[in-house]
């Protein structure tokens, strides 16, 4: 890592730790929000930093595996930041939680920086940790066990992966690590047959926190990262295989849920499979849509968590069952629940469509079947989130007092709505970057496995 | 400037005057201070006179240059490398669609601006309109099959977007949810279309596909049939040909002028027009040709069977359109391309001349029946026992609805609620949580 990626690096890690040392500290109250929302857009500012100081046209100043693939996750990761603690309603977030959004925005940037394995490691075990920790009361006891249970899990295989890939014991030990290190990531993106703890945090924990965990994607970036350059394809796509299974049943279960957070959680479910599926796909094409599906589906579901979040807040838990109205009376959020939806279906003229479209082609080019189940999943998570639209916001006109959004609010939401528009009309500059990435991917596969 | 330049001009002017009428009100809109009527009313109109105006300059222009088809590349390279064509392709059929198209969402948003005066959603109607049209536009002017796409999908979400106008109440909802996940069908089909093309000709040039010899030469007759079944499907979906008909009286909840320029006129039509353009593909296919000529005679029958039994006007009116649609699918599989153009063109616009007079044709029965103090309908109930099966079969649109619920969605609901309840185990038989679900069941 060079000069300038360390002081990118030390840029960045001020504004989210600032917050933590505030909280340290003591600060509290309306003096502590201001800070977080102060830092978050500082944050967004420095991720954006080097856009302008024309720092992408030569990425190797970055000294990352994949080319500039950080200049544009660490950037997702301070908007998912900003877009927390923007929305989040105020009775829903207290000074912990807020100093806890910071440490896994911290955690996640230095995840997607940095190009060491053990590195990774403690950071992974560093976001399980600060979930957990927020899980602490009672009435989480379930959502607390369930993703422990889990991503502890997930850890152990994680550090046996990396420790076998890492200490050169030999080829075959790479191989085994990789599979364990894909092992590891199937379970922290929730891959069939582990999917079931991603709902169930959604259900029973606190969804705020489960989306800002879940919508990062450290097991995708470690699969991509540690575990493809030494897995053999056969293995990649028999992940490959998995992920599309699991997007497909992930989005068929969205479709027919009762409950809002749950149904959130299996379109967790689903996106992340995608994502995976196409960057363990042998194709480019593919591997370029599932990075632009990896910003564009993170950003998209963490909003639409949010907005369930902020409704519950307004008129507590949201069945899917019936319709719960109050469109004329938040018509700003129905509007940006809107455009985020797009996004997740694929819609033209949203990121998503970019992403999707890229990847369908590519999974066809690797094998129709594959490329027919993106089209598939692509279909049901389309109806899933519209059904979830049409639940939350129409029906009754009276459908309570106090519906009308905050300014922050209505600001979070219309900039992560703008955002995939924006990105979705001009994609040009967001690609060439992620086409980089997903070369340099490429370059890296079957690496590890050429080594004496 | 030369011919080429005017025309690509007068093409970006048809897009841009709606995009610009869309976002001028859609804007105000979304920032809470909405557009008064009049104001909105007149941006739409003035937004769809300039894109008819630019159409029939491009129409000029293009038959000034010769007529023979132009291919106009508006964005290569739109995402990278040439992956994405932002490609229109100028042709007789393609300006004929697109100018009748707009005509007649010209004419409807001219009628809806009474019609919807001070109603709830004046401004929601609107947007979703126009967004109608740029979908049509991309539909009809499509050069490339992601061009095709976008518009399909834009045409099929404003669409059940519009029959769950009246959201407040849940019957249109449902209904506006049920459309979409036919539409989604026939997305999802067309995607696969798209995908396939792609990975076959390496190219997702409609140009190409829609002349016979570029057909034949990038593709072999088994390609041609799988990509030309699937468009048949699409088209199926988007045109209610059996078995996706039963969405069609669920969307008659929209209001009257949306099912006018929709489900008489327009959106309707956009399955055979799809079909017109791709019959050089259909035409490498008896398959597909039997397929299409099949799905449109039996359509054919159903509907005007259906038609004559059905108790309320937009049914009667949608099941008559759907007859012509089915007829017009046969003429296509026969390959009588002008006969089928000419036939939509005048079914659409019969169609919509019907829709935007029923109601005032329905108000001046119940005043002459107030007049005359009893009903002027004369139904007779059918006689024998075949004819009254055959009269309950019709008014329950053979029970397609009842069927696609009890086969298909019921077993599916069923099946993933198992499925949901067996994730809800696992996690609970997680240590220290097995006697909490135990507890819990």
């Amino acid at each position: 890592m060079g000069i300038e990626a360390l002081i990118w690096a030390a840029a960045l890690a001020v504004p989210p730790s600032a917050v933590i040392a505030a909280y340290a500290f003591g600060i509290r109250g309306k003096r502590f929000y201001i800070l977080g929302v102060g830092c978050a857009c500082v944050l967004v500012a420095a991720a954006l930093a080097p856009l302008p100081l024309r720092l992408l046209a030569q990425p190797a100043w970055l000294g990352h595996p994949l080319g500039p693939l950080p200049l544009v996750l660490v950037p997702f990761a301070a908007l998912l930041w900003l877009l927390t603690v923007m929305v989040t309603p105020t009775g829903r977030m207290n000074e912990a939680t807020l100093a806890r959004t910071a440490a896994v925005c911290l955690l996640s940037m230095g995840s997607f920086l940095t190009a060491s394995a053990w590195l990774l490691v403690l950071f992974w075990a560093g976001t399980v940790a600060v979930y957990v920790a927020g899980h602490a009361e009672p009435a989480y006891e379930r959502a607390r066990r369930v993703a422990a249970v889990y991503m502890g899990l997930s850890v152990i295989l994680l550090a046996a992966g990396v420790g076998l890939t890492s200490w050169g014991v030999g080829p075959a030990a790479a191989r085994i690590g990789a599979g364990l290190i894909l092992a590891a990531a199937m379970i922290r993106q929730g891959i069939f047959p582990f999917h079931a703890w991603v709902p169930e945090i959604f259900e029973r924990g606190r969804i705020g926190p489960a989306a800002m965990f879940g919508a990062p994607q450290l097991g995708t970036y470690a699969a991509l990262v540690l575990a493809a350059p030494h897995a053999s394809p056969a293995l990649l796509q028999t992940v490959s295989v998995l992920a599309l299974v699991t997007a497909l049943y992930g989005a068929l279960l969205a479709l027919f849920q009762r409950d809002a957070r749950r149904g959130c959680g299996y379109l967790f479910v689903s996106q992340s499979a995608l994502v995976l599926a196409g960057l363990d796909l042998p194709s480019r094409e593919a591997l370029v849509g599932s990075l632009i599906l990896w910003v564009s589906s993170g950003l998209a579901l963490a909003g639409l968590a949010r907005c369930v979040l902020v409704l519950e807040a307004r008129r507590g838990r949201q069945s899917l069952d019936r319709f719960h109205g109050g469109y004329d009376r938040m018509r700003v959020l129905a509007s940006c629940f809107m455009i985020l939806s797009l996004a997740v279906m694929g819609f033209p003229a949203t990121l998503g469509f970019v992403g999707g479209e890229m990847l369908v082609r590519g999974a066809v080019e690797t094998f129709p079947a594959l490329g027919l189940s993106v089209i598939a999943a692509g279909a049901f998570t389309g109806l899933a989130v519209m059904r979830m639209y049409f639940s939350l916001f129409c029906g009754r006109r009276d459908a309570g007092a106090h519906l009308s959004l905050l300014r922050s609010e209505g600001f979070g939401f219309g900039l992560a709505a703008l955002l995939l528009l924006g990105l979705g009309l001009a994609p040009r500059g967001l690609v060439r970057v992620l086409d980089r990435a997903g070369a340099a991917a490429i370059e890296r596969r079957g690496v590890g496995n050429a080594r004496p | 400037m030369s011919p080429d330049e005017a025309l690509r001009t007068a093409v970006l002017a048809c897009f841009a005057a709606p995009a610009l009428a869309l976002a001028a009100v859609a804007a105000p809109s979304f920032f809470r201070r909405p557009l008064p009527e009049g104001r909105a009313g007149a941006i739409v109109q003035t937004g769809m006179l300039s894109c008819l105006a630019a159409l029939l300059a491009a129409a000029l222009l293009w038959d000034r240059a010769g007529g023979a088809p132009a291919v106009l590349a508006l964005g290569g390279g739109w995402v990278t490398g040439g992956a994405f064509a932002f490609d229109l392709v100028v042709d007789g059929w393609s300006l004929g669609f697109a100018i009748l198209s707009v005509a007649i969402c010209g004419v409807v948003s001219a009628f809806s601006f009474r019609y919807l005066h001070q109603e709830r959603g004046f401004h929601r109607y609107f947007i979703l309109l126009v967004a109608f049209v740029l979908g049509l536009l991309l539909v009809s002017l499509a050069g490339s099959i992601e061009v095709l796409y976008a518009g399909w999908e834009v045409m099929g979400l404003s669409s059940a977007l519009l029959v769950a106008f009246f959201h407040e109440r849940p019957a249109p909802v449902e209904s506006g949810f049920r459309v979409l996940a036919f539409y989604r069908i026939g997305d999802a089909c067309m995607l696969a279309a798209a995908a396939l093309l792609h990975h076959w000709s390496g190219s997702g040039s409609l140009a190409m596909l829609f002349s016979r010899s570029g057909a034949e030469a990038a593709l072999t007759p088994g390609h041609a049939a799988a990509i030309a079944v699937l468009l048949i499907a699409a088209a199926g979906a988007k045109s209610a040909l059996l078995p996706f008909s039963t969405w069609l009286p669920r969307a008659m909840e929209g209001p009257t002028p949306s099912s006018a320029v929709y489900y008489g006129a327009l959106s309707i039509h956009a399955g055979c027009f799809l079909l017109l353009r791709a019959s050089p593909l259909l035409s490498q296919s008896p398959l597909a040709r039997g397929l299409a000529a099949s799905a449109g005679a039996a359509t054919a029958i159903y509907a005007a069977l259906v038609t004559r039994a059905q108790s309320d006007v937009k049914s009667r009116l949608c099941f008559s359109s759907l007859t012509q649609v089915g007829i017009i699918f046969v003429e296509i599989a026969l390959g009588l391309k002008v006969l089928a153009f000419l036939h939509m063109v005048g079914n659409a616009c019969y169609r919509l001349l019907q829709f935007l007079s029923a109601p005032n044709i329905l108000h001046d029965i119940h005043e002459l029946e107030n007049d005359l103090g009893g009903s002027i309908a004369q139904a007779g109930a059918p006689a024998g026992a075949s004819a009254r099966w055959l009269y309950l079969l019709a008014l329950e649109r053979g029970f397609l609805d009842g069927m696609i619920e009890r086969c298909i969605v019921q077993p599916v609901a069923q099946a993933v609620s198992r499925l949901d309840r067996l994730d809800r185990r696992l996690c609970g038989s997680l240590p220290g949580l097995a006697r909490e679900a135990a507890d819990g069941d």
